[in-house]
């Protein structure tokens, strides 16, 4: 590795580790994608919709499939400038802690200004909205990562964003619309009366707490009436691509020390974090096991259903064939926002399907047990999406001292938790251990 | 020389019209047509045909294609899905042999059936019957490849993701991905502009197939203007290479 110009500074010097290219695992998926479709019976094609919202480049890229895309150069930039590449770090402490033969190492997300991947697509869409002279970006969030990460990304290239934000976490997550504020995103509480959708609603029921499928269908009103660019968080195969940045470092950095990864874990929303991080990977079949990690609470891979269903809980998306527990499927408002998302995203559904992915599932007191012990050994306080994560980790590296096996586990901390602290209190208040 | 598919539904928007067309394309250019079989269940159709579909859902398959079969003097191909006809394939394959038919083209197969299809597809040969296979952008390479060998007179290659919609992709990109891939012809449709029909021919596909743009002439213009299309692209397709 150079160290350019004899800085110290521990980033610096490490830029030539940001891939130039994208990497699209659909060209190696064991079995062929099933394609978007319109809904039989619907009043209005989704796929056009898409078509007037996103910006032309972002549909361009969903569905003009090679494997490696290249990144402009403007754009690659811009991932230096957050901080790329992200820390690959070896988590000495937990290995001690546990006793296990196994190496674990992490990639840190949670190293990024907003606290976690989602900057990764976030950079991506803004750049190529700018690029067909729109100046302003709208988008929904719910536990607001995804929200605060489009702000910050707006900003960075002098773009206005507006920000639809569930009513119930606008209210009882001060920080993050603050944070978004700050970073100069307009934030509104959803349902609001900024669209005929919102006004509807809350004529209805003025007390409406909303949803994510609320917040969505304005963000995409107000973006088709004032002829905005709807950027989109998770679902969309894109947004794995722009994630695969994350997998795509990991490899170099871990060429780097000569070392190879024996299995690879991830927790799963939508499945942009752990694709993103894992698909490099599978593609180039390196590895001998890849684990994605969800919330028994959201039980959707031990009850969900492969069919096709709405992308969205909202219907205004494509129907996808994914492993879903249908788009009606209201979540129980659990700890990790992140993950209450009823589907697994199209490849990696088919990579469960085919069993060369594994999936567990944990509940509340299994995450809070692991994500204290990582932040005790660590340092780290990990969201608890990602916890789910950290706790298949250490089962997996206890099972491996049982058979005194000294493999390697590399897995993606997507996030920090420093905002979810008030979460974490709750969750103690509820965990009696 | 480069190949010109031409698709229209069977029956569309009325008998007379629908025969006219046919008779008319075969000598205006078109070397394989390619007929529609209602069905509302066209799941990977986009909203024009879609909407070809419902208008002619009533008629009477086996008068139609009975009548059809007087006109067809070029190879013609019946586009329809695999799960329409999973109770009574053989039935609909002798159907279709007896009207002319050199052979079928299910876009489902690949994609829903893709454990099956070897299966269907020696169904399907021992029905005297040619199986043209349908594959799209996100049929991964090793399958493609695979699936090129298999199907009979050419490779169908559908670069977006339904038809009909202006989705924006770069189809000399996705055609030079596959190109190497195909050991067959491969012909190149849905959503072609004039600007894509150069561009795809240029990066290597033998042919292209249009559909909707026939539907949307006939719709707002006429018969006249549709046949006039076919002529259009002959000359497109006859200076590209």
């Amino acid at each position: 590795m150079e160290n350019s110009g004899g800085n110290c500074a521990p980033m610096v010097g490490n830029e030539e580790l940001v891939p130039e290219f994208w990497y699209n695992i659909i060209p190696d998926l064991p079995v062929p994608l099933s394609p978007p479709r319109d809904p039989p019976d619907g009043d209005f094609s989704r796929i056009d919709l898409l078509n007037e919202i996103l910006p032309r480049e972002i549909l361009r890229q969903q569905f003009t499939v090679e494997r490696y895309l290249k990144i402009p150069e403007e754009l690659r930039e811009k991932y230096i400038l957050i901080g790329r590449p992200t820390p690959l770090i070896r988590a000495i402490g937990l290995e001690k802690a546990l006793n296990t033969p196994a190496k674990i190492y992490f990639k840190y997300e949670g190293y990024t200004p907003t606290g976690s991947h989602k900057i990764n697509t976030a950079l991506a869409q803004s750049y190529f909205a700018l690029n067909e002279g729109v100046d302003h970006v709208v988008t929904e969030t719910g536990a607001g990562q995804w929200g605060t990460a489009v702000s910050f990304a707006a900003s960075l290239f002098d773009m206005k964003s507006t920000i639809f934000m569930v009513k119930v976490s606008y209210e009882q997550k001060p920080m993050r619309k603050i944070l978004m504020n700050l970073y100069g995103g307009n934030v509104y509480p959803s349902p609001s009366n900024l669209t005929e959708y919102g006004l509807n609603i809350l004529k209805e029921k003025p007390d409406h707490p909303g949803s994510l499928g609320i917040a969505m269908s304005e963000a995409i009103e107000y973006a088709l009436k004032n002829k905005l660019r709807y950027l989109v968080g998770s679902v969309l195969d894109v947004a794995i691509l722009h994630q695969s940045i994350i997998g795509l470092e990991t490899m170099k950095q871990l060429e780097m020390i000569g070392e190879n990864a024996d299995i690879l874990i991830g927790c799963v929303g939508g499945g942009s974090n752990f694709g993103g991080f894992s698909y490099p990977f599978i593609g180039n079949k390196i590895g001998e096991e890849y684990i994605a990690v969800g919330s028994e609470e959201i039980p959707k891979f031990s009850k969900g259903e492969y069919k096709y269903d709405f992308a969205d809980s909202a219907g205004l998306l494509p129907l996808v064939k994914m492993i879903t527990l249908g788009h009606n499927y209201v979540p129980p408002p659990i700890y990790s926002g992140g993950l209450r998302y009823h589907g697994v995203a199209p490849t990696l559904s088919i990579l469960i399907k085919q069993g060369i992915v594994k999936w567990k599932e944990y509940n509340e007191k299994e995450i809070f047990e692991a994500a204290k012990l990582f932040m005790r050994t660590q340092g780290i306080v990990p969201a608890p999406e990602s916890s789910h994560a950290i706790r298949a980790v250490i089962e997996k590296a206890l099972e491996l001292k049982k058979n005194n096996e000294k493999k390697t586990i590399v897995f993606n901390l997507s996030g920090h938790g420093l905002l979810d602290l008030t979460n974490y209190d709750s969750m103690s208040r509820r965990v009696v251990s | 020389m480069n190949c010109l598919v031409c698709y229209m539904t069977l029956g569309y928007p009325n008998a007379d019209t629908f025969e006219e067309f046919i008779e008319k394309s075969q000598k205006f250019g078109c070397d394989i047509l390619e007929v529609g079989i209602p069905t509302n269940n066209a799941k990977y159709d986009g909203p024009v045909i879609k909407s070809s579909y419902k208008k002619v859902i009533k008629i009477n398959l086996e008068e139609e294609l009975e009548k059809l079969s007087f006109l067809i003097k070029k190879p013609t191909l019946a586009l329809t899905y695999l799960e329409d006809h999973i109770n009574n394939l053989e039935e609909f394959l002798k159907m279709l042999k007896k009207n002319n038919f050199s052979g079928i083209l299910m876009p489902d197969l690949i994609i829903d059936y893709i454990d099956d299809y070897k299966k269907f597809h020696e169904f399907v040969k021992r029905n005297e019957l040619n199986d043209v296979m349908f594959v799209s952008p996100t049929v991964p390479d090793k399958i493609l490849q695979e699936v090129s060998n298999y199907s009979d007179i050419f490779l169908y290659y559908g670069i977006r993701p339904t038809t009909g919609i202006p989705i924006p992709i770069s189809p000399d990109v996705l055609v030079k991905r596959v190109r190497p891939l195909v050991n067959n012809k491969l012909i190149v449709g849905f959503g072609l502009s004039n600007e894509d029909i150069k561009s795809v021919i240029k990066a290597g596909a033998d042919g292209i197939a249009i559909g909707t743009a026939f539907i949307k002439k006939i719709d707002s213009e006429g018969l006249e203007s549709s046949l006039n299309l076919v002529k259009e692209l002959r000359g497109i397709l006859d200076e590209a290479k």
